[in-house]
């Protein structure tokens, strides 16, 4: 049961119908079996494992909080963020280590035994980890109290709408919501429905009807360039649509149960520059690294050099928590160069934009900066949809070719799609920009529509509904549900 | 011995490499070429010298402005008047 299925709609309606039939001191017990049953219909072999975090992570809170010194609290804090660690590590980065130790095992004509290991990565370990350490984190800065109620705990550990591709909450902000009382509210559900509406729209309309366009590509074994660059293209506005669309149900369904998720996108393909993209793409995370990784690391660091390395770090944190591959920390150290290179040459640039007038023209110089980013993004993104380092380097060397971004090569790249397919994906791509144009007035496109009548407005829900049904299409789960 | 005010100032100049007269009251963070998100991270640090404090990562992007700078600070104990 994915989040884009009929069963997952109905599993929820029931879900909401009920919380609001029942009094507040019951919801956490059925949001916490929602949680579960949604979590074992998807990996009922890892329920162990999340009860086993869930309480080793709710046991080291109330540990930390209950040490005397400073130092005592930091040594539990270590130890549980350790073995929270371990549980990642071990599932998700095993065969990583041991493949890379073979190989170079083989390389330096060492006997290395250890074989491949059949390891299946649990469904969310990346997200309830990050969630759960700086649950632990928070508590040892005194940021936040280990919550005492076990069942609370449990339903902001595994919160179902948003356990298995986040938005990554912090406790500070679920809980307080968790346990607050929800009376049934029009507008959240009114909403709610539109973000999930709104979600499957861009999911099944863009994402998933874009996906096997890009596979054919990348799954090619001798693809053109041209192909390759009109795939990356495609494959970022897939991966938006996925992810995004993702966390629009994840914040859709929670808001349906009167709980606000953090937003997890700003628009990041009309970032101006890679810092900017960073604070528009997968917020939580990159909100998450800043506090967790990037900000302890620049402590009483002074030096420009110091910091550019502690960017470094936290951008292959980034990359390796994406995926065990070494293409995830290769994407990862690509976003870490150009952030670095783009503070170094700040200077250089604004004196090129200068001299060649292109600061007069502020508008112009916006979408100069847009594309560059874009750009950027997509060749890093050649990296993140490669399987592995030499095809990601072929694919990347296609990529840098002149020749790929000759116009009537790209013309012809267009033959990977089916015309209708092309067609149905341009007129929706269209709609999702155009939805995109209002909100970059900073005008909530739904608060837009609650301006028309209510003809127009119905008009427009039932066009997002019969395109999901007539024209949608239905993967294989979310990208990020992978991670 | 110099002011709480004098070694604020000066951490402005030190870590942002500013001229003394670009001081300012209006200084924030991102208007300046300076004082970017970088600039921001070292002077987070020369800020935590000067003053013997930590300052954690919640209180890193409230202090945005050479004024909520200043509010951090007296919350952590730094006098600027009655010293």
């Amino acid at each position: 049961m994915t989040f884009i299925s009929i069963e997952f709609l109905l599993f929820f309606a029931i879900i909401v119908f009920t919380y609001y039939l029942i009094p507040h001191r019951l919801r956490w017990i059925l949001l916490l079996v929602a949680s579960y049953v949604f979590y074992a219909i998807l990996s009922i072999q890892f329920i162990p494992l999340l009860l086993t975090s869930t309480a080793f992570t709710y046991f080291t809170g109330i540990i930390i909080e209950k040490q005397e010194t400073k130092k005592q609290k930091k040594k539990v804090m270590l130890v549980g963020i350790s073995v929270l660690l371990f549980f990642l590590g071990w599932f998700k980065y095993f065969n990583f280590v041991n493949d890379s130790l073979r190989a170079m095992a083989k390389y330096i004509d060492w006997n290395y035994t250890i074989p491949y290991q059949e390891i299946v990565l649990p469904l969310a370990i990346s997200f309830y980890t990050f969630q759960a350490v700086s649950y632990l984190v928070d508590i040892y800065y005194g940021k936040q109290k280990a919550e005492r109620h076990y069942g609370y705990f449990s339903v902001f550990f595994a919160f179902f709408p948003q356990l298995v591709a986040g938005p990554i909450e912090r406790a500070k902000k679920l809980l307080p919501q968790l346990k607050g009382e929800h009376s049934l509210n029009y507008e959240n559900l009114n909403y709610g429905m539109k973000r999930i509406a709104w979600g499957f729209f861009k999911k099944t309309l863009i994402a998933d009807r874009l996906a096997p366009i890009v596979s054919s590509v990348y799954d090619s074994p001798n693809p053109t360039g041209s192909q390759i660059v009109l795939a990356t293209i495609l494959f970022s506005i897939q991966l938006f649509a996925d992810f995004s669309a993702c966390s629009d149900i994840a914040i859709g369904c929670a808001r349906m149960l009167g709980i606000n998720l953090t937003e997890n996108f700003k628009q990041p393909h009309f970032a101006v520059s890679i810092s900017d993209f960073w604070s528009r793409w997968h917020i939580t995370l990159s909100t998450w690294l800043r506090d967790y990784i990037f900000f302890p690391l620049c402590k009483g660091k002074k030096k420009r050099s110091e910091i550019y390395l502690a960017i470094v770090i936290t951008f292959l944190v980034s990359g390796i928590w994406h995926g065990a591959a070494w293409t995830f920390v290769l994407w990862g150290f690509i976003h870490g160069f150009y952030r670095v290179f783009g503070d170094a040459t700040k200077s250089f640039r604004e004196s090129i934009a200068s001299f060649i007038h292109l600061d007069r023209s502020p508008v112009l110089h916006k979408w100069v900066k847009i594309t560059i980013t874009f750009l950027l993004v997509c060749f890093s993104r050649v990296f993140f949809r490669s399987d592995t380092v030499a095809q990601a380097f072929e694919n990347a060397k296609l990529f840098l070719t002149i020749s790929s971004w000759s116009p009537l090569g790209i013309v012809k790249a267009f033959e990977i799609f089916p015309l209708l397919d092309l067609v149905i994906f341009i007129f929706f791509y269209i709609i999702v920009q155009l939805f995109q144009y209002i909100e970059r007035n900073n005008v909530s496109t739904w608060k837009f529509l609650s301006k028309h009548s209510i003809f127009t407005r119905f008009a427009f829900y039932i066009f997002l509904i019969l395109s999901v049904l007539v024209f949608g299409v239905s993967g294989n789960g979310f990208v990020y549900g992978g991670f | 011995m110099m002011r709480n005010i004098e070694k604020y100032r000066n951490a402005f100049i030190n870590a942002l490499d500013l001229e003394e007269d670009e001081v300012c009251e209006d200084l924030a963070l991102g208007v300046t070429r300076e004082w970017d998100s970088i600039g921001h991270m070292t002077l987070i640090s020369e800020v935590e010298d000067v003053f013997d404090v930590s300052i954690d990562s919640e209180w890193i992007t409230e202090f945005n402005s050479y004024q909520s700078g200043m509010e951090l600070l007296k919350r952590l104990g730094v006098d600027f008047i009655n010293e």
